[in-house]
């Protein structure tokens, strides 16, 4: 009875599988390691995937919440194995599994977010959303009144490590006095943590907040207290209309839009690229309201140096938090010191583990 | 320490303690029924999610609140069929009832993730808030801490002085007895699955309408757990069940603190304080306990002899 | 006036007990189907999408069955403890300590030669899974500490410490900062066999299946952990050994949930991240649930629960469907199992009372 039962399940699948292989089409398939709602990483990257989707003669899908490791091996095989053309995986952990799957796959292409082993049919990617960050340290910098800002952070890797950099550098830039302490949650989901992290740095006389986590909980908690907050990945001004500044957010869109074409059209080639405001991947949310004109005009020419190429972020001389010169004058930091960023620069208090 | 550390921290503890402190209580009429449910967790992952949608959908959240208590009282309500009709294992059906509260929470708020809904919002007792240290610990937060301020008295006197009370105690201890005497087990039990899982959600709904006002998957993050556990430190009492909440929200509270001040601890460490902690008293309890206050058949499925 | 006589069975049947299991899957699915309906997906499509991804072509039945083998093992150690109705639900935690372990020594001895370094990881992730189970036995019988919590708050420690060594003194040196440890060397890495992705891990759980049901069956512990697990204080009147019972108990569970640890790091990951954490301490509690705590049908059904793991990854995929979605089934599969075995173990007889 149960093979009969399997039998008619089959049938029913393939037909209705038959169904839909009409026409040639590019299909895309995206990975993300957390779920999409989360407003934050992942639902950038979905938001950019909503994009592409627009798109003529473009079908694509995701699955959400892959851990790293051999389930994301199992899923890209399973999109590769149904004729994908072109994969995302969009955490670092990915980057194993999907060397393995691309050796299998010559014919899909791959792009692997935030990573470095690349492949004849595999590429990475990443956003420079530390620039967007240096920025919102220089907002942050100017608003304070008692030069302590408080960070409520994830997990200590690179990315947030240099986001908490590039943030303090750049309030530092107006106001070198500031300092800038981090506690870190240990969780991208526990809203309630992170709006007691929150409370635990506006009780040590913090009074800007911004955060590196994916809800908007910590804004939550500066507004309560009349604290300025600055948030992340999307425009979070509506969680703390008094106190909101901006927000550093990505925009995904541009560059995957331009990866599918040129899949299409048979140019891609396997390369390193990590775009950052010049090419509008990462930016800032609108000012609120309180920012004054003032200081609006520091981020535009701050950010029209960036974009010229003018300034780097990390020029030196920068010294982390035992005074050691980490990078030199005259010098600015490599892609691959930054990739690799594990040390908080002087004016940052915390640790990194 | 200093006051300007201490007070603002014992301040955090009451409020993160608040949603414990909920579940713990509900857990207690339910284990003072002999009914063991582990499944808190879920229960107050679909009290947060119900709570939040009704105040979404309703623009009140003390509709909300009450909301998060029905849900969370028909999330037990699986429970008691599975256990109470159906005569299930009331541990496996506890851990199930997590698996699936806290999946089924996640699954239907998906669309809401990074939403926002009407919340409770801090709300000064006038006068009292004044008064030098307490007043910032006890009356400057919201309305639902102040709620719960009232509940352990509630259920102490429910438990103590009502014939509800005392009859669910009863089939807690010795349901044979009980029966014969007349009182429906049944009947009493279910009373405390409900109302535990009342409460339960109630604090879970807690999460999404005061502690924050928003919705994200995992949002009780185990919390449930520690109300699981915190019942037993209490010695099933509503008084100590205060004590422990507030202990463990306290705990939690410091760990960050102990961040912020500048510490070079690494986090992953002070992170299992809450649940060292937990061990550490679980185990004193039971060693001075000699019984305590457990309900006698506590996890035993009462058999209907017709 | 109707009455309801209710009476325990005396016989257990193993085909009731089937019956029982694919009927609670019909339930399940048939929930399920209407929590898709509601999500304005095709059930019959995700159904179906279900099954063809779990068990619908070759490499799928080997992604299950890989999946299936820490399951398998977790589950196994957890039954063995339910027999006598002491309740470990540390098999999460348990999992951490024994991949931790076995990582430890990969770190320390990479360039050892695999026949030597491989059997020295696995006899050390049991040592590490057996503490991690010691502990809680060691608290439950001297100071009577509740097992389910104390297993549950090593489960958050273990874990913690995990994260605490791939973040700290253990962190890769060239992966960029992120928590993992460093690639392990050939030699302690557990190869799959031929072609297939399946790896060597399969044989521990042949050879563990197989020791458990000889040692239930024939052996006098066997009978000793039936009989206390039937009633504790008769047990112990008549002078059976319940304390080194829950000792052993625990210590063999906690040993193969770390067995598991090992496995995952070694075969499935080659490195140790916090990822490895994927909840298989608390399907195990499912699987040996379902299962009746026999080993063989633990077999079964680890192989089932993997599949729905893999199934659900198809239907999100092709339908979208959020990942929260197989936690469901999973819950109510147990639930409506557990209800189900009114049915099992009652007689119900309707008739009239006057």
């Amino acid at each position: 009875m149960r093979k009969f039962m399997f039998f008619l399940l089959f049938l029913l699948v393939f037909l209705v599988g038959g169904a839909g292989a009409a026409e040639k089409e590019m299909k895309v398939g995206f990975i993300y390691v957390s779920p999409v709602g989360d407003a934050g990483w992942s639902y950038a990257h979905e938001q950019a995937r909503l994009a592409v989707a627009a798109m003529p003669g473009v079908k694509t899908t995701y699955v959400e919440a892959v851990k790293e490791g051999p389930d994301s091996e199992r899923v890209m095989l399973n999109m590769a194995r149904k004729g994908y053309d072109l994969i995302f995986a969009t955490s670092y952990g990915y980057m194993d599994p999907m060397l393995k799957v691309a050796k299998q796959f010559p014919k899909t292409v791959f792009m692997h977010c935030s990573g470095f082993k690349r492949a004849k049919n595999m590429g990475t990617y990443f956003g420079r959303i530390y620039q967007a960050r240096y920025l919102s340290g220089i907002v942050a910098g100017s608003m304070t009144k008692s030069n302590i800002l408080g960070y409520v952070a994830a997990f200590p890797i690179p990315e947030v490590i240099r986001g908490i950099n590039a943030f303090t550098l750049g309030a530092q830039s107006v106001n070198p006095a500031v300092q800038v302490r981090v506690v870190w949650t240990k969780t991208w989901y526990d809203p309630a943590t992170e709006k007691e992290a929150a409370k635990s740095l506006l009780d040590v006389g913090a009074d800007v907040i911004t955060q590196h986590q994916d809800s908007p909980a910590a804004q939550e908690a500066a507004e309560e207290r009349g604290a300025y907050s600055i948030g992340y990945d999307s425009d979070m001004s509506r969680f703390a209309p008094k106190g909101h500044l901006t927000d550093p957010i990505w925009n995904w869109a541009p560059l995957y839009k331009k990866l599918v074409e040129e899949v299409r059209q048979g140019t891609w080639k396997s390369q390193s690229l990590w775009p950052g405001l010049a090419e509008g991947i990462v930016g800032l949310s609108p000012f609120g309201a309180v920012v004054p004109q003032e200081v609006r005009n520091r981020v535009s020419v701050a950010k029209n140096s960036i974009i010229a190429g003018k300034m780097k972020v990390f020029a030196g001389p920068i010294k982390d938090q035992k005074g050691t010169v980490r990078i030199a004058k005259g010098a600015a930091a490599s892609d691959k010191e930054l990739l690799g960023m594990t040390w908080f620069v002087k004016g940052v208090v915390g640790t990194t583990e | 320490m200093s006051p300007d550390i201490l007070v603002p921290l014992l301040a955090a503890a009451v409020q993160s303690g608040t949603p414990i402190l909920y579940a713990t209580l509900g857990e207690i009429v339910t284990e003072k029924a002999g009914v063991l449910n582990l499944g808190v967790e879920g229960i107050m992952m679909m009290g947060a999610l119900g709570g939040f949608l009704f105040s979404m959908y309703t623009g009140s959240p003390t509709m909300g609140f009450v909301a998060g208590g029905l849900f969370g009282a028909l999330i037990a309500g699986i429970h008691g069929l599975v256990c109470l009709v159906f005569q299930g294992n009331q541990v496996v059906s506890g851990l199930a009832l997590t698996i699936l509260g806290s999946n089924l929470a996640n699954y239907l708020g998906t669309p809401h993730v990074g939403h926002s809904a009407p919340g409770f919002g801090l709300l000064p007792v006038p006068y009292l808030s004044k008064i030098p240290i307490l007043g910032r610990v006890f009356f400057m937060h919201d309305m639902l801490v102040y709620v719960s301020y009232f509940i352990p008295l509630l259920v102490w006197i429910f438990l103590r002085y009502t014939r509800w009370g005392l009859g669910l105690r009863a089939v807690g201890e010795n349901p044979e007895a009980g029966s014969a005497a007349g009182l429906g087990v049944m009947a009493h039990r279910w009373a405390g699955v409900l109302a535990g899982g009342f409460l339960g959600g109630l604090g879970g709904a807690y999460l999404s309408l005061a502690y924050t006002h928003l919705w994200t998957n995992g949002l009780t993050a185990g919390r449930g757990w520690i109300a699981v556990a915190l019942v037993i430190f209490a010695f099933w009492r509503p008084g100590r069940a205060v004590l422990g909440a507030y202990l463990f929200g306290g705990v939690m509270a410091f760990q960050l603190r102990l961040q912020a001040t500048g510490t070079n601890l690494p986090s992953s460490l002070l992170l299992m304080l809450p649940y060292a902690l937990t061990v550490v008293v679980l185990v004193l309890s039971s060693w001075k306990a000699k019984g305590g206050d457990a309900p006698a058949v506590l996890g035993v499925n009462f058999e209907p002899s017709e | 006036m109707l009455a309801i006589k209710i009476t325990k069975k005396q016989e257990f049947s193993i085909w009731n007990s089937c019956f029982l299991f694919l009927a609670a899957l019909a339930v399940s699915l048939g929930i399920s189907a209407v929590l898709l309906m509601m999500h304005g997906k095709s059930p019959l499509e995700g159904v179906g999408l279900l099954f063809k991804g779990a068990f619908g072509s070759p490499w799928a039945m080997e992604e299950s069955l890989v999946k299936a083998i820490p399951i398998f093992l977790c589950s196994l150690g957890v039954a063995t403890t339910f027999r006598l109705q002491i309740w470990n639900i540390g098999a999460e935690g348990q999992f951490a300590l024994g991949a931790v372990g076995a990582t430890w020594l990969a770190l320390l001895y990479p360039d050892l030669p695999a026949f030597l370094l491989l059997p020295l990881m696995f006899l050390i992730s049991l040592a590490a899974g057996g503490v991690w189970g010691f502990i809680p036995a060691v608290l439950k019988i001297r100071l009577r500490a509740n097992e389910i919590i104390v297993t549950l708050m090593l489960n958050y420690i273990g874990i913690l410490f995990l994260e605490y060594l791939v973040y700290g003194p253990w962190k890769d040196p060239v992966s960029f900062g992120f928590p993992m440890t460093t690639q392990f060397s050939a030699g302690a890495i557990v190869g799959t066999i031929g072609d297939t992705k399946i790896n060597w891990g399969i044989v521990l759980c042949l050879a563990f299946g197989l020791f458990v049901w000889i040692m239930l069956r024939y052996s006098r512990v066997g009978y000793e952990l039936k009989a206390s697990g039937e009633n504790v204080k008769a047990a112990r009147y008549a002078g059976l050994p319940y304390d080194r019972l829950v000792l052993s108990v625990m210590i063999f569970s906690g040993a193969l949930a770390g067995c598991a640890g090992f496995l995952e790091v070694s075969a499935n990951l080659n490195r140790l991240q916090p990822s490895i954490i994927v909840g298989y301490g608390y399907t195990a509690i499912v699987v040996a649930w379902l299962a009746r705590l026999n080993p063989l049908f633990i077999g079964v059904a680890s192989f089932l629960l993997a599949g729905l793991k893999v199934g659900v990854e198809n239907i999100q995929l092709e339908l979208q469907v959020p990942a929260a979605f197989g936690g469901i089934m999973e819950g109510l599969i147990l639930l409506t199992v557990l209800a189900g075995g009114f049915f099992t173990q009652y007689d119900i007889a309707i008739g009239r009372k006057g």
